[in-house]
């Protein structure tokens, strides 16, 4: 509630930005809304499209419609312990070198299909100078799994959430159980 | 303060005070106003009105900004209350944060309160099993502590009183050592739940159960419930955000709305009682001192009978800062055993496992509670080298998941069609008897003061020999009988959490029968200070193994009626 407040009033004076002078990796202003990070605009459209590939629109929104880089980096920001926030900013910066090195071009050039695989390499890495970067892709797959499926859409409209999820039955029929397939 | 007039004394002048609005408090309260008794009740937190005042009772998932989550930074500032498993977003505005009420830990001490109208009875877990004659005479039987001077058959009419008011689900199971009390329909076991009460049975007879826990939640008898404004639990089983339906009981929900409609209940709200007044010329107590939380004014207020319901601690602490000339030690103090025998419950202990068989069945909807496990150690007879023995909870559950490995298109149908199945989870966590001793004890610190001038608290508690043997007992008794069941990938943990984390704090201002060795008579009076009536916690002379709410509150009863007789 709090940092709805605080972003709203930070938007209205300063168009959602501050700047930063000291910021040392980027010309770029800083997004001041998650203060334990260093986040600029692109950072923050890179985590989208990411955030995007793994969660890709369809019959049904993909992450960056449900804007779950907002959440992702809340999250990280304010629950995710200092080491963590350290991987996860490490790894997003860079992203871009990991996807120019292993693919050739920036991510944003790519096929869909290979930003998929560049995730899943990242994902699935063994090497050490690459411990950030499959650091910072499991902490993005895990907020933007956790965002997605908790966000208002797929909670009101896709798979309304139930405050009432109704009486306990200790004993029901796995074959008994109908229900509609969700095609994504 | 000292030069008030005669109409304002006047004004602050109630027959009964009751100290704490919370689970015990309420009920000392309702039974006073609802005969007839003009009866104030001084709380230190804020009001809390029922679902007026349940900020988060109907939010969805994603209105929490951290789906649930309590920050990093939040948990930083406050350690202690962190590590009890209910303070998470949906909840956390009902607890006391650390910084805001220190206390001293001599010995790691989880103290975890909530202060506000209702106190802890918000955040319950609602569960609430009887004590027997097992452990009421567990003291005498067993050389601990000292002989409770009452037994079974003084409490067990008011346990049927309370429970019948807050009511109370659960199933007649004809165990002497659980008697059963007034229960609405209890909420049904699972398949695997009965399979394993089925494996009990079989291997070891009669000598040890698995039931359904009693719970204090609306199943049936609508209409009686209907005139507290309350109505039938919808097992939504998000009860720590305060219930709007009034599903469970609540001090908030049930006790003081009916209190408060016999217009004979006045609240005072962020009033801490920093004191009871004790007359010596009367030879009694008159009233109580209290720190208005936001002007930091001292106050007076006054009556004839004074029951102290601050929670265990909470009490023993506003009566060791009662001084008097008579009683410089403590109200009521004169053998010096008051804040000693403090005791809890020993939860340290906790077993999973894995069930693959009844893989066709699965579980639908919530229930707010689960399976009971009641103590089977030493019980007819003493049978281990440790004292008293252990309950535990236990259940059994199942769901389906999502398969998350991959990612893109394959990931997101995966998400919104989970329909894999894994094999049934299996859980327990005990609920140990710890022996009180005089080595358990909390103490006011001579030096440092709260905001209000009210010394700190310091609390000196650990375990002993016995709560290791019983730890070790737990985990192997435990595997043993999960075992039998065929579970399998069995994990036992102890994971050594400090005392308090129970919530289950009790003692320091025990009943007895000999003043000399004892705080409070068998009416919960101090024997000192006949008008002064403790009911919560803080009366216990030993734990049992139950859920110690249920007995707070018909004590309360109890003492009430007593007091109603005694002081007219
Ligand atoms: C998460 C959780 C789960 C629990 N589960 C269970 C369970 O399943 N079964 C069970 O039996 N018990 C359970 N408990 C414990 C139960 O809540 C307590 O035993 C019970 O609330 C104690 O009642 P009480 O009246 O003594 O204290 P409280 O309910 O805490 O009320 C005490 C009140 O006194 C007020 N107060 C304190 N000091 C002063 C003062 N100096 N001046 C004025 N007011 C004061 C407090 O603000 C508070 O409102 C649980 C507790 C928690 C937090
Ligand atoms: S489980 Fe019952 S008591 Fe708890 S919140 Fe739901 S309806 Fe209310």
């Amino acid at each position: 509630m709090k940092r709805r407040d605080a972003l709203r009033s930070l938007a209205l004076i300063t168009g959602g930005l501050v700047l930063v002078p000291s910021c040392d990796f980027s010309k770029e202003d800083i997004l001041a809304a998650y203060k334990n990070l260093q986040i600029t605009p692109s950072l923050k459209q890179l985590l989208a499209g990411i955030a995007d590939t793994i969660i890709p629109p369809g019959n049904i929104k993909g992450a960056a419609d449900l804007s779950v880089q907002d959440f992702i980096l809340v999250m990280v920001n304010d629950c995710v312990d200092e080491n963590g926030q350290q991987a996860f900013m490490k790894g997003l910066q860079a992203f871009e070198g990991f996807s120019k090195k292993t693919s050739g071009k920036n991510f944003s050039k790519l096929t869909k299909e290979e930003k998929e695989n560049l995730i899943l390499s990242g994902l699935s890495t063994e090497e050490e100078n690459e411990k950030d970067i499959r650091s910072f892709l499991e902490t993005t797959k895990r907020f933007t799994i956790q965002g997605f499926m908790l966000s208002e859409y797929i909670q009101t409209e896709v798979k309304p959430y139930s405050l009432i999820p109704g009486d306990y039955k200790g004993e029901v029929l796995i074959a008994d159980i109908k229900t509609e397939r969700i095609n994504g | 303060m000292a030069n008030l007039n005669i109409d304002a004394v006047k004004e602050r002048t109630f027959q009964a005070i009751v100290i704490g609005s919370g689970m015990s408090g309420s009920w000392a309260a309702k039974e006073l106003c609802e005969h007839g008794v003009k009866t104030l009740v001084i709380e230190r937190g804020r009001n809390v009105k029922h679902i007026k005042d349940y900020p988060t009772t109907n939010m969805l998932p994603y209105e929490f900004e951290h789906r649930g989550q309590i920050p990093l930074e939040v948990q930083k500032e406050n350690p202690i209350v962190s590590r009890c498993y209910a303070f998470r977003e949906d909840a956390a505005h009902f607890f006391v944060k650390d910084k805001e009420h220190p206390y001293v830990q001599e010995k790691p001490f989880d103290w975890i309160r909530g202060y506000q109208v209702g106190g802890k009875s918000l955040l319950w877990a609602r569960q609430v099993q009887r004590w027997s004659d097992f452990d009421f005479e567990g003291p005498a039987r067993d050389g601990f502590a000292v002989d409770w001077p009452i037994r079974y058959k003084d409490i067990a009419p008011w346990y049927s009183h309370v429970e019948k008011f807050a009511g109370v689900s659960g199933n007649k199971d004809g165990l002497p050592h659980l008697p059963d009390g007034e229960f609405l329909p209890g909420f049904p076991l699972n398949v695997v739940e009965k399979y394993f009460q089925y494996q009990l049975k079989k291997h070891y007879g009669d000598s040890r159960h698995m039931i359904l826990a009693r719970c204090a939640h609306i199943t049936g008898n609508l209409d009686y419930y209907a005139q507290q404004g309350r109505a039938k639990c919808q097992s939504r089983n998000l009860c720590q955000r305060g219930c709007p339906f009034g599903g469970y009981f609540s001090a908030n929900a049930s006790t003081l709305p009916w209190a408060e409609k016999t217009g004979n209940m006045t609240l005072r709200t962020n009033a801490v009682v920093h004191s009871i007044i004790y007359d010596e010329a009367k030879g009694k107590a008159t009233g109580v001192r209290i720190v208005d939380t936001q002007s930091k004014e001292m106050e007076e207020y006054f009556a004839d009978v004074i029951f102290v319901n601050g929670s265990a601690l909470n009490t023993n602490l506003i009566l060791l800062n009662s001084t008097s000339y008579r009683f410089p030690n403590g109200l009521g103090n004169d053998n010096g055993l008051l804040g000693k025998y403090v005791a809890f419950h020993n939860y340290r202990a906790g077993i999973s496992a894995e069930y693959h068989g009844h893989l066709e069945y699965t579980t639908q909807g919530g229930r707010p509670t689960s399976g009971y496990f009641p103590r089977f150690r030493n019980v007819f007879k003493q049978e281990t080298d440790f004292l008293r023995g252990y309950a535990a909870g236990f259940s059994a559950y199942r769901g389906t998941y999502a398969d998350q490995s991959g990612i893109g298109m394959e990931l997101k149908e995966n998400l919104l069609n989970p329909d894999k199945y894994g094999p049934w989870g299996i859980s327990s966590h005990m609920m140990g008897e710890t022996i009180p001793k005089e080595s358990n004890y909390v103490a006011l610190d001579p030096n440092q003061k709260d905001e209000w001038g009210i010394p700190l608290l310091r609390i000196n508690v650990e375990y002993d020999d016995n709560d290791e043997k019983m730890v070790k007992d737990y985990l192997e008794q435990m595997t043993e009988m999960f075992e039998k069941a065929g579970f399998t990938n069995i994990k036992t943990r102890d994971d050594r959490r400090a005392p308090g984390l129970d919530i289950h704090e009790m003692g320091g201002v025990r009943m007895g029968r000999d003043p000399k060795t004892s705080l409070l008579n068998a009416n919960h009076q101090l024997h000192a200070v006949p008008n002064v009536y403790v009911t919560d916690g803080a009366s216990m002379t030993s734990t049992a193994t139950q859920n110690p709410s249920l007995t707070y509150m018909a004590f309360a009863a109890r003492a009430a009626h007593h007091a109603m007789k005694t002081f007219g």
